[in-house]
């Protein structure tokens, strides 16, 4: 017992020791960066702080890895609540409304004007999705957008051609079930039934294709229960229910090692799934259509807080380099991820990046079709929630399409109401 | 002398509690204080709060996912509690023997309990897995299924439940193999000389001398299944269509992905309620029955 | 009529027992010895190409974890003591001492663990901060050196005891103290090693107070470091599962050790 005792008072006479902090000293004013990257994507990280602290004397950059999704914004929150916070966060786009909130986000709008930062280089569905209420509350981090996903094996044996970028809605269906085979357990298509936004965005891209919008144009009232919202969750509807053609994903992400495995024909889904697919010989297209071919877009951002307008300047000078089309176009090619910046395409590099990663220039073009964002309003999260529940009851033969969209068109018209 | 006594027996039991009152009282008391307050606001936990009186209490009372989330928390503690401690009781009897490999079946058993919960999830999203999951492959040579478990709505719960009592099981063993340390041979055998059966040894002799570790396990686990959510945030999150949408994974979502921390706290504060009910209920009864030897 | 096989019946309900509970050791030991394509199937692949023993050291190398796993070990061990001595003396108080507020006082000790942590996270972490422990190892380390839990568990135990021999020690003149050090721990060691076996599992194991209350790489803890291999968009199961093993190894050893306990003190305690 004594022993144990004096293990714990060592431990702590040990542990009090090593202390950090992050003020400046002789000169060098230090920038913290939390991010949520792991393997290629945080070496790609740790480099860039790196270059970036070669170059910039003044200024040393720290980068820490901060955890995944859901525990990350809730290490942000605590921290912001403690006043802890880094000077640079890397925050996904369903937070930036909220997060924007906080008086110690940094508001860019005057930044962003500066010389050499060329905002309207950036997509425009980057820019809608870090402007709040006439704010501007972070710099594009990571885009992505949908596009279907097919394996070239499965189309063939099936004896059916492959997907083109004029494919319709009933084009799709008729080959989703060409492509199904319970007996071996195959299935056409697969779609995340699990409620959450991964069921809703891929929803919200059928939608407007349909003609039909989220929410009103000044964001009072739900619009997703129109005539539009209906066909296409009378779509979905049939296919699952009907056709039997879906495999239906409980949010566990099943559909990636399902597809590698030669189970699923195809896929509505993005750059970040590909290198989940080495064992399959796939092909991309743009989204099968109706009136268009649209598809959705999902920006991630870093965002800046303020610890002083010394450190809020270095932060800004990286932030400015880090998303910078040279730098840019580094980090695309380190990791597979999709150009920030269309002005990336224009660069020397720009063939090595699509040559390493094949697929993913049917992407960057199909970033043209995301004419659309969803609504960057604080209470975002619980509109697409009602979304969530009214399209897994559809999916899974639990309702009918219109009387469950007019049901979480309620719902969201109350949360709306009530505002923040 | 007897009220010296006793005076310094007041003196020293609060010396024996101090440390570990000072220490709960700084890091579960104020926390918990602070909860409360944050249930009367209306609080972003970015922006300036707002005091509010009851209203969010107000607005539980009318909140249709919240009433399913009560009752689902309820349904699955009253599953939970008696499965895990009374099959840990029955396995905790098997393990308690001197025989070949006791070592390794201990080993076994303890092995869910330290194993992460991400792990876990991982494990049961393939083997119930309603396609392709070894489980209603299985089911399906025995002509059973094919269920949806987790994808069913009217399933889901009592996955969950199937797979929280398979990974706490151990916790509840290794409490119940110290208990029956404390259970002599000699009266296990004077039982059995009195020509008493295994049962009746059980019921008389082994149960009685268990039971203060019984109340224990009734009262920690209905505190820990009031409030489950790690097992359900790795698997259905919620679903489907709010099937295992528990008090705690409800006030986390209102918290953290609709920035509602008031509401959250107010929902912790009935769930307090209740877990104060159920616990003072378990220890009132239990001191009537539990036997403490001597 | 006499079991007629030669080994007990016990072992035809064990062995599949056993066999379920090994599932998820079973599961980690086969992803961590896959190759990358190979974790990325579904079914998974059971029979892998070969045995890919390269992913722990590429584990043990994408982080510090030397320095994860001596952070943990200092937090771990400092809240088993902690817990073995601070909760043997409430436990013992809560068990054998009549003092004022005693009954008040233990419910409200059992009354922190009912609120969630999702909701007290956020003043624990001001509080941890006001003591300005943020980011480093003592902020793990003193919320945890004393549980409700503890104390309960060593409470029911205590009240077991044939109190007889506590009252003749104290007839010797023993203190209450020394009562329980010499008399009540001594008789105790099931229990305690249930303590410490639970502590060590839940404060190795811990993931989110760490997550939020250190910032910094060389604070971090072993979970923390597991962490990151499960990143925004893509997941590493076969280092994931060869970092988890790893991180299993010490509580097995622990509990393989604390077994002892168990088994040993079946003989000792002829006392009674």
């Amino acid at each position: 017992m004594r022993r144990l005792f004096l293990i714990a008072a060592t431990a702590l006479l040990v542990a009090s020791a090593g202390c950090g902090g992050s003020s400046s000293s002789n000169g060098v004013v230090n920038v913290t960066v939390w991010h949520g990257y792991e393997d290629i994507e945080g070496k790609a990280m740790t480099s860039a702080a790196a270059r970036f602290n070669a170059t910039h004397p003044k200024i040393h950059v720290t980068v820490t890895n901060y955890g995944n999704a859901d525990y990350a914004l809730q290490k942000v929150l605590t921290a912001i609540r403690g006043g802890a916070y880094p000077d640079i966060a890397y925050l996904y786009g369903s937070w930036a409304a909220n997060i924007a909130r906080s008086p110690t986000a940094v508001d860019l709008s005057s930044r962003i004007k500066e010389p050499g930062v060329n905002w309207n280089d950036f997509w425009p569905a980057e820019r809608q999705a870090v402007q709040v209420g006439g704010k501007v509350i972070g710099m594009p981090a990571l885009v992505d957008n949908l596009a279907l996903v097919y394996n070239k094996k499965l189309f063939d044996q099936a004896g059916i051609p492959y997907p083109t970028a004029n494919w319709t809605w009933d084009d799709f269906r008729a080959a989703a079930q060409k492509l199904t085979d319970p007996s071996a357990k195959q299935f056409g298509w697969a779609y995340v039934a699990d409620g959450s936004e991964d069921t809703v965005w891929r929803f919200d891209a059928l939608l407007w294709q349909a003609g039909g919008d989220i929410l009103n144009s000044d964001n009072t009232k739900a619009e997703f229960n129109s005539p539009a919202g209906v066909q296409a969750a009378t779509l979905l509807q049939q296919m699952a229910t009907v056709d039997h053609s879906v495999y239906l994903d409980n949010g566990n992400d099943n559909y990636a090692n399902l597809f590698n495995s030669g189970k699923i024909g195809m896929l509505f889904t993005g750059p970040w799934d590909l290198s989940s697919f080495p064992d399959v010989d796939y092909g991309v297209q743009v989204l099968p259509g109706l009136t268009n071919h649209q598809t959705i877009s999902g920006p991630d951002q870093w965002v800046l807080f303020n610890n002083g307008s010394q450190r809020t300047q270095a932060a800004w000078t990286f932030l400015k380099w880090f998303t910078s089309p040279q730098q840019a176009l580094i980090w695309s090619t380190q990791t597979g991820d999709l150009p920030i910046r269309a002005s990336e395409t224009q660069l020397p590099g720009y063939d090595a990046y699509v040559k390493k990663y094949p697929g993913v220039s049917v992407f960057v073009q199909n970033e043209a079709n995301a004419l659309k964002a969803r609504p960057v309003i604080a209470n975002y999260n619980e509109v697409s929630q009602a979304m969530g529940q009214a399209i897994e009851a559809v999916l899974l033969g639990k309702g009918q399409p219109q009387q469950e969209l007019d049901q979480a068109a309620d719902q969201a018209d109350q949360t709306l109401a009530t505002g923040q | 002398m007897i009220s010296r006594a006793a005076r310094s027996e007041h003196v020293s039991g609060w010396l024996f509690v101090a440390p570990a009152a000072l220490l709960i009282g700084i890091f579960g008391i104020l926390p918990i204080g602070w909860a409360a307050l944050l249930s009367f606001q209306n609080n972003d936990l970015l922006t300036t709060p707002t005091w509010v009186g009851t209203q969010n209490y107000h607005t539980l009372v009318n909140d249709p996912v919240f009433r399913q989330s009560v009752n689902h928390t309820i349904v699955y503690t009253l599953l939970f509690v008696p499965l895990s401690v009374g099959g840990s009781l029955a396995l905790a009897m098997l393990l308690n023997a001197r025989i070949r490999f006791s070592r390794f079946y201990r080993t076994a058993v303890f092995i869910p309990v330290a194993t992460s919960t991400v792990a876990t999830g991982l494990i049961f999203n393939w083997l119930l897995e309603p396609t392709y999951g070894v489980a209603n492959y299985m089911l399906g040579k025995v002509h059973l299924g094919p269920y949806g478990f987790f994808q069913d709505p009217d399933q889901a719960l009592y996955s969950i439940v199937a797979m929280t009592v398979w990974g706490w099981l151990g916790f509840d063993v290794i409490v119940y193999l110290a208990a029956l340390q404390g259970v002599p041979e000699s009266l296990v055998e004077a039982a059995r000389l009195d020509g008493a059966g295994r049962w009746a040894t059980f019921r008389h002799v082994v149960f009685p001398l268990v039971s203060p570790a019984t109340l224990f396990l009734i009262v920690w686990s209905t505190i820990n299944a009031l409030q489950v959510f790690d097992e359900i945030y790795v698997t259905t999150r919620g679903g489907p269509l709010h099937a295992t949408t528990v008090m705690v994974y409800y006030l986390y979502s209102q918290a953290f992905e609709f920035f509602h921390a008031g509401y959250a706290a107010a929902i912790a504060e009935v769930l307090f309620a209740i877990t104060l009910v159920f616990s003072l209920l378990q220890l009132w009864l239990g001191n009537r029955r539990v036997h403490y030897g001597s | 009529m006499r079991w007629p096989l030669p080994f007990s019946p016990r072992h035809l309900a064990l062995m599949p027992i056993a066999a379920l509970m090994l599932l998820p050791l079973g599961w980690m030991l086969l992803t961590s010895i896959q190759t990358l394509p190979e974790s990325r199937h579904f079914p998974p692949v059971l029979i892998p190409s070969g045995f890919h023993w390269q992913n722990y050291p590429d584990a043990w190398n994408a982080a510090p974890f030397g320095r994860f796993f001596a952070n943990s070990m200092i937090v771990t061990l400092s809240a088993v003591a902690g817990n073995l001595v601070f909760c043997s003396l409430a436990g013992y108080a809560f068990a054998r001492m009549r003092f004022f507020g005693r009954d008040v006082l233990f419910v409200a000790l059992l009354a922190t663990l009912m609120v969630p942590f999702q909701v007290t996270m956020i003043p624990t972490f001001l509080i941890v901060q006001k003591m300005g422990l943020v980011n480093s190892l003592p902020a793990l380390i003193v919320p945890n050196l004393v549980t409700p839990f503890g104390i309960f568990l060593l409470r029911q135990f205590f009240r077991t005891l044939p109190i007889e021999l506590e009252e003749a020690a104290r007839m010797d003149g023993c203190s209450r103290l020394g009562v329980l050090v010499r008399v009540v721990l001594p008789l105790s060691m099931p229990a305690l090693a249930t303590l410490a076996i639970v502590t060590f599992l839940w404060t190795w194991n811990d993931f989110l107070w760490p997550l939020i209350v250190i910032t910094s790489t060389n604070q971090s803890t072993v979970q923390l470091g597991l962490a990151q291999f499960q990143g925004a968009h893509q997941t590493n199961w076969t280092l994931l599962m060869a970092g988890n093993v790893m991180a299993l190894a010490p509580m097995l050893l622990v509990f393989i050790i604390g077994q002892r306990w168990f088994v040993q003190s079946l003989a000792s305690t002829g006392l009674k």
